[in-house]
């Protein structure tokens, strides 16, 4: 049996094996898109590739059988940087939208796709744990909110942005009036305590994000009332207080303790909170530095100084968010702080590294060409923006699924398998590193449960592997040369011709989203 | 739509057969009898085949020669090979369509009568520009010739129809021991019209009742003389007419054979011919094309040559077997198989020091060795004939000049390996490549060098050749073998190497046609012969191709570790036209440029890798001063990202965001930050590429910028310093303009408004900088800014 060293370290594997599945009896995880286990290694996406000691240039480690003596190098900047250049130039030519515009123009990247297409299926409990996941008080921005998303919706550029605040308010106004609101499960108690300065949105966020997880939250505020600018800062008319209330008891029914009318410096003293909590969430609102300064924690004018990736403030187990932090006054953005702050206050009390939120990667189709939002428009309602006619200027059930239907689907359906995605976050690769003009934006939509975006495609071949194997007809097959190879079906025919048995295994092995399962009404 | 008749293809697969490996012999047929390859064809050929759908669309969308939709009855197929490049074939493309009436988008006239196509490289470098409409060549196109070359073409074609009812073939003629007279019957010499002053002197022969054979001969490698004629008189002193055309045959005959003639027929030829010797018109150009190899020129091109490969170079009739064994042919092949056991063959081998001609220089031996030691029950061999770099047409003449001696060096190399059945992949752009290879296949079958039992042996061996379909991909070791195989011609990763795991599975020897054609001097004159030849680890000698703005072009052969200076200056009589020497590349796409301040550098493998370039299979193009080496990286680079089979994403990709950049360059949108990334990029597509065309894709970009990097610091400033780029020059006319009106009429887009014995102005709006008006221009007033 022939031995090798991968990373200096040393492995004996059988005959025949390669370098990605020697690596892998090492536990050194070797990334890869194009191979698929029991199949030919196509040797295609190069971003397994590794160095052997003593060859020039690279090979990619899952084409490479293994010979006695061989040394590989897997973990090199070398090798990364390939790795990452391979990703990057695979990324210059992927055509299509990780999350949609809408997502990432929302502060709190709410997954708003997938929250339309629950209403639009009638799946109204799930679409509000949709929400929820992102949002703490769906009920008071769907009210308030200037909702950037909708600026940022590509049906913008046909007719009107798709409805989303006004869906938004309709699914948590609808959880708010059932009988057994949605309340989330919660972890365990995890034993730590923190304590969440002020009971405004982004401390609202916090609370009800780090309760969920297991820790134990006592909100302090000054006001007897609880909810900060939104109940001493909008009008009630914008929005009606019992629709604050009823928000706000559902981040009480996760079990979070609020000390109202205590003001944290005056009648606690900052000393008796560090000491009884074992972490602090500064959500204080506007006006803050001066209150905050004395406490040994740095502030600028315009608010309390904060690590924008983690929170963190200069005092350690003292996190920030909302206007605390700068004065913006828009309160999606301090829910959304709020809930960053969370993941890093969850990370502190965990002992992990305090990294924040992950950079989440997403690949952008950018402007349109001309044609291609009628690719996106077969798929969607005609109909144009609805008013929404309820007294309270709220959706009716029949108006939010009418609604949901104009929505373009412009998010990828494959967001959380994608590899390429994936690969890319972990490598931080930049789409934009290379300049290029992009291929035209295809759907092939003929197929009755399997949408292909020849754009997404990676050309590794493994679909055309698969079609072979389970003997389709036609099956898929290479076509053209250099630049422009395409995976497509022989004799121009469509997809549902080419794949006739084997589209659910294609669908699964493709490493990306060029083939994807359509979603339940069939886009 | 009309029902298409395919009982063709019924014919077709029942003649060729249904095996998965004929698919190209199946689609090249197809395409020739309906002109494409029609979706219900190929429906049909996966019907009687079982060759699967998914393959035949998979192959027939990789190959350049294969059409999709119905072309015009003739296909003009406009040469963009390097040379072509350089000498314009860009404006020539453009001429064709515009004069045609193409539009954007199509590729064919509304009459459908011609289709114009880029073609990678005819071959035919010596006649750049050169265009080839159906199988005639025609070379040194300029914008002004294209409509007299379709108006040549047609008149040609309906002489052509004409003549098809009584054709007559002049019968070959025996040698005999009154002289001779010999042709170069090359593609370059019959693209300038061989072949017609073949028939002329025929005629001129039958009427004037000399009995002079007249032999056709393999390529002289003087392509930039061609055509080529010489005279050997029974005293055996020659005489070499350059540039001959058909209407000289009759006074050649004269004038060297005039004695002979029979009395009576005298009096009315000579008359004739008397006319013409009078008149020193008539006579002038036979004197002036007549060279002699004493001349000056003559004995620069040629006196630095060794021939080997192209042993016997425009004596011996490229098919006449019986002649190929006079001059000593088949004598390396009874010693193999009579006398020397094959390791003593390899040790041979071993000691001339050969390594692979087809670019990356392996030690041939090895390879044989390593095919040797397998034990298998078939092996197989092949003939690498996919000379696909643009630029390069070394392996075409050594094909159409010497096939008995490429195939001698394979019979020889198979026997070494143990491999009983081969073939001899040639690229479809070689027609008479293919013809001649096809003829001594025949010959050698028939006397007894191919087949079973070989010269009364027991050694046994069937060749076949396998016609390439134009992918340059396929020169690639493992994508030539997957194309033989029938399958798209991608590589694979090494190892398996092919002497493991080669075709079908099994041990195979590869070898480039030069490298075979070395062998049976080798054999015959000593390895120790050969190891004399050359320098350091490069022993014996390369075929080049020399071509680009060269004075003299023409296929040489010369000793390993000749300089470059040698190569341009002397035997190629240096750059043409009094332009400055700018650069030679060397290599083709996997190559790169050597500037004129390093000539003194020696032509041997490993000091071309140490300066960036490599040697590749042996094309040499030469660039003056107006080549803009900027342009030259784009170029390659398109090449490349075309050619790339487009499996490894380093290559497919890399390779075109490294063209994205240099468009940019030459477009006048570069940044200074786009260099520093073309040389990132360059570098990770060399290291992360999975075969040779992408690992050597950037070399040309490397050079370039290593060498000429102000040249790409003056295009992120907007300039072109060689004036070639269109979009940074513009073209003006001077005070110097004496109003002759010339530049107005030449002018294809109607930029320059007549004005007779006034100063001409040109309208840059509507001025596609074709340089027309420059190259018309008496009085040199057109200026490029």
């Amino acid at each position: 049996m022939p031995k090798i060293t991968i990373d200096n370290r040393d492995v004996e594997v059988e005959t025949g094996t390669t370098v990605l599945h020697a690596a892998q009896k090492l536990g050194i995880s070797i990334p890869t898109m194009c191979h698929l286990h029991g199949h030919e290694a196509t040797t295609s996406c190069m971003v397994c590739v590794v160095r052997l000691v003593g060859a020039s240039g690279l090979v990619p480690a899952c084409g490479t059988v293994v010979r006695d003596g061989m040394r590989v190098e897997s973990e090199s900047d070398e090798v990364r940087e390939a790795r990452k250049a391979a990703l990057e130039l695979l990324l210059s030519d992927h055509v299509g939208d990780c999350a949609g515009p809408c997502q990432m123009g929302c502060p709190a990247h709410m997954n708003i796709p997938q929250m339309i297409r629950q209403i639009g299926a009638g799946q109204l409990h799930a679409a509000v744990v949709t929400v929820k996941q992102d949002i703490a008080l769906p009920a008071i921005l769907g009210r308030i909110c200037p909702a950037p998303c909708e600026k940022a919706c590509r049906r913008r550029l046909h007719d009107e942005a798709v409805s989303i605040c006004l869906l938004k308010r309709y699914l948590a106004d609808v959880d708010l009036q059932s009988p057994a609101p949605y309340v989330p499960l919660r972890q365990p108690s995890r034993g730590k305590r923190v304590a969440i300065i002020g009971a405004g949105p982004a401390g609202l966020a916090a609370a009800y994000y780090l309760q969920q997880d297991g820790f134990e939250c006592t909100v302090f505020d000054d006001h007897d009332e609880p909810g900060g600018m939104l109940r001493y800062g909008v009008s009630e008319q914008d929005l009606p207080r019992d629709v604050l209330a009823a928000e706000i008891a559902r981040v009480r029914d996760l079990g979070v303790t609020f000390k109202l009318g205590t003001r944290v410096g005056v009648t606690i003293p900052m000393a008796e909170i560090r000491s009884h909590f074992d972490a602090v969430f500064l959500g204080t609102g506007a006006g803050t530095p001066e209150q905050v300064e004395p406490l040994g924690i740095k502030a600028s004018p315009d608010g309390i100084k904060i690590d924008s990736q983690t929170s963190a403030t200069s005092v350690s187990g003292v996190f920030a968010g909302g206007d605390a932090v700068r004065r913006r006054r828009l309160t999606i953005r301090a829910v959304a702080e709020g809930k960053e702050a969370a993941t890093s206050i969850r990370q502190y009390l965990r002992g992990e590294l305090v990294a924040g939120g992950p950079r989440v990667f997403n690949s952008r189709l950018g402007k349109l060409y001309e044609g291609e939002m009628e690719i996106l428009l077969q798929s969607a309602s005609a109909a144009s923006r609805r008013k929404a006619s309820g007294s309270t200027g709220a959706f009716t059930g029949e108006q939010a699924r009418a609604e949901a239907l104009r929505c373009l689907h412009c998010d990828c359906r494959k967001l959380d398998t994608c590899l390429l995605r994936q690969h890319a976050q972990a490598h931080d690769a930049r789409q934009a590193r290379y300049k290029a003009e992009r291929r035209p934006f295809v759907q092939q939509t003929q197929h009755p449960d399997v949408l292909y975006e020849p754009g997404k495609c990676i050309d590794c071949g493994i679909c055309i592997q698969i079609a072979t194997e389970a003997g389709e007809k036609l099956g898929l097959s290479f076509v053209g040369r250099g630049f422009d190879v395409r995976v497509a079906v022989p004799f121009n025919e469509t997809l549902a011709e080419g794949l006739k048995i084997a589209a659910a295994q294609c669908v699964q092995a493709c490493p990306t989203g060029a083939l994807a399962f359509k979603d339940a009404r069939g886009r | 739509m009309e029902q298409l008749d395919l009982t063709f293809v019924d014919q077709i697969v029942a003649k060729v057969g249904t095996g998965p490996e004929k698919v190209l012999e199946i689609l090249q047929a197809i395409q020739v009898h309906y002109g494409y390859l029609a979706i219900e064809a190929l429906r049909r050929t996966c019907e009687l085949t079982g060759i699967a759908p998914a393959s035949i669309a998979g192959v027939s969308t990789f190959y350049d020669q294969f059409r999709h939709r119905p072309a015009g009855r003739h296909i003009i197929h406009i040469c963009v090979g390097t040379a072509c490049h350089v000498k314009g074939s860009a404006q020539i493309l453009e001429e064709f369509r515009r004069y045609l009436g193409i539009p954007d988008g199509e590729d064919t006239d509304s009459q459908k009568l011609f289709t114009v196509e880029k073609i990678a490289c005819l071959g035919c470098c010596t006649l750049a520009p050169a265009v080839q409409i159906d199988d005639i060549t025609y070379g040194h196109l300029t914008r002004e010739a294209v409509p007299k070359v379709l108006k040549d073409f047609l008149a040609h074609e309906q002489a052509r129809a004409a003549a098809h009812a009584k054709s007559r073939r002049p019968r070959p003629l025996k040698a005999g021991s009154q002289g001779e007279i010999r042709i170069g019957l090359g593609s370059c010499c019959q693209a300038r019209g061989s072949g017609r002053l073949h028939t002329a002197l025929q005629d001129a022969l039958a009427r004037t009742g000399t009995k002079v054979p007249v032999k056709r001969v393999g390529c002289v490698g003087m392509c930039h003389q061609t055509p080529l004629l010489e005279v050997v008189l029974p005293n055996a002193a020659s005489f070499l007419y350059a540039r001959v055309q058909p209407e000289d045959a009759k006074a050649i005959v004269l004038r060297h054979f005039g004695v002979k003639w029979p009395h009576k027929k005298l009096t009315n030829v000579v008359s004739g011919a008397l006319d013409r010797l009078l008149t020193d018109e008539k006579w002038e150009p036979v004197t002036r094309y007549s060279i002699h190899p004493r001349d000056q020129a003559v004995s620069d091109f040629l006196g630095r040559q060794i021939h080997i490969a192209t042993e016997h170079c425009g004596h011996i009739d490229p098919t006449d077997l019986e002649e190929y064994r006079r001059h000593g042919g088949f004598q390396a092949l009874e010693k193999v198989l009579k006398e020397w056991p094959p390791e003593a063959v390899i040790a041979q081998i071993e000691t001339s020091g050969l390594r692979g001609r087809g670019g990356a220089g392996f030690p041939t031996h090895l390879k044989w060795s390593a095919v040797r030691a397998e034990q298998a029950e078939k092996k197989h061999i092949i003939c690498n004939g996919d000379e696909g770099d643009p630029g390069a047409f070394m392996d075409r003449m050594l094909m159409e000049s010497y096939p008995y001696r490429i195939l001698e060096g394979m019979i020889i190399a198979a026997r070494c390996v143990g491999a009983d059945e081969g073939y001899l992949y040639i690229r479809a752009e070689y027609p008479l490549a293919i013809k001649r290879v096809t003829e001594a296949l025949e010959k050698c079958r028939e006397h007894g060098l191919l087949g079973a039992r070989i010269l009364g042996t027991d050694f046994s061996l069937r060749l076949q050749i396998v016609a390439g379909a134009g992918a340059f991909v396929c020169g690639e070791e493992t994508a030539l073998m997957a194309s033989i195989e029938g399958r798209r011609g991608m590589p694979r990763l090494r190892p398996p190497f092919p002497a493991q795991k080669g075709l079908w599975g099994r041990p195979t020897l590869i070898n480039n046609v030069e490298t075979y054609a070395c062998v049976p001097w080798i054999i015959r004159n000593g390895a120790e012969a050969f190891a004399r030849i050359g320098v350091g680890r490069s022993k014996g000698t390369k075929v080049f191709a020399l071509a680009g703005k060269v004075a003299r072009g023409g296929l040489i052969e010369v000793p390993m570790g000749i300089s470059i200076r040698q190569i341009v200056e002397e035997i190629g009589g240096g750059i043409a036209g009094g332009l400055k020497f700018k650069a030679v590349q060397v290599g083709g796409p996997s190559g790169g440029c050597i500037p004129a301040a390093k000539d003194n550098l020696s032509v041997d493998y490993e000091t071309l890798a140490e300066a960036g370039a490599m040697m590749g299979s042996g094309g040499l193009v030469v660039l003056d001063e107006t080549d803009c080496m900027v342009d030259i990286s784009r170029y390659f680079l398109q090449f490349t990202q075309n050619q790339s089979c487009g499996k490894c994403t380093f290559c497919r990709i890399g390779t075109r965001r490294m063209l994205d950049i240099l468009d940019r360059l030459c477009t006048g949108k570069g940044e200074r930050a786009d260099l520093d990334e073309l040389a990132h990029l360059a570098a990770t597509v060399k290291k992360g590429s999975l075969c040779g065309l992408g690992k050597t894709a950037p070399n040309p970009v490397l050079t370039t910028m290593r060498y000429f990097r102000e040249e790409y610091e003056a295009h992120v400033a907007g300039r072109c310093p060689a004036g070639k780029c269109k979009a940074l020059i513009k073209y003006t006319i001077t005070d110097d303009c004496i109003g002759c009106t010339i530049c107005a009429q030449h002018c294809p887009v109607d930029a320059i408004a007549m004005k007779p014995y006034e100063k001409h102005e040109i309208d840059l709006e509507k001025c596609t900088r074709c340089g027309t008006c420059k190259a018309v221009c008496p009085s040199r007033a057109v200026r490029v800014e």
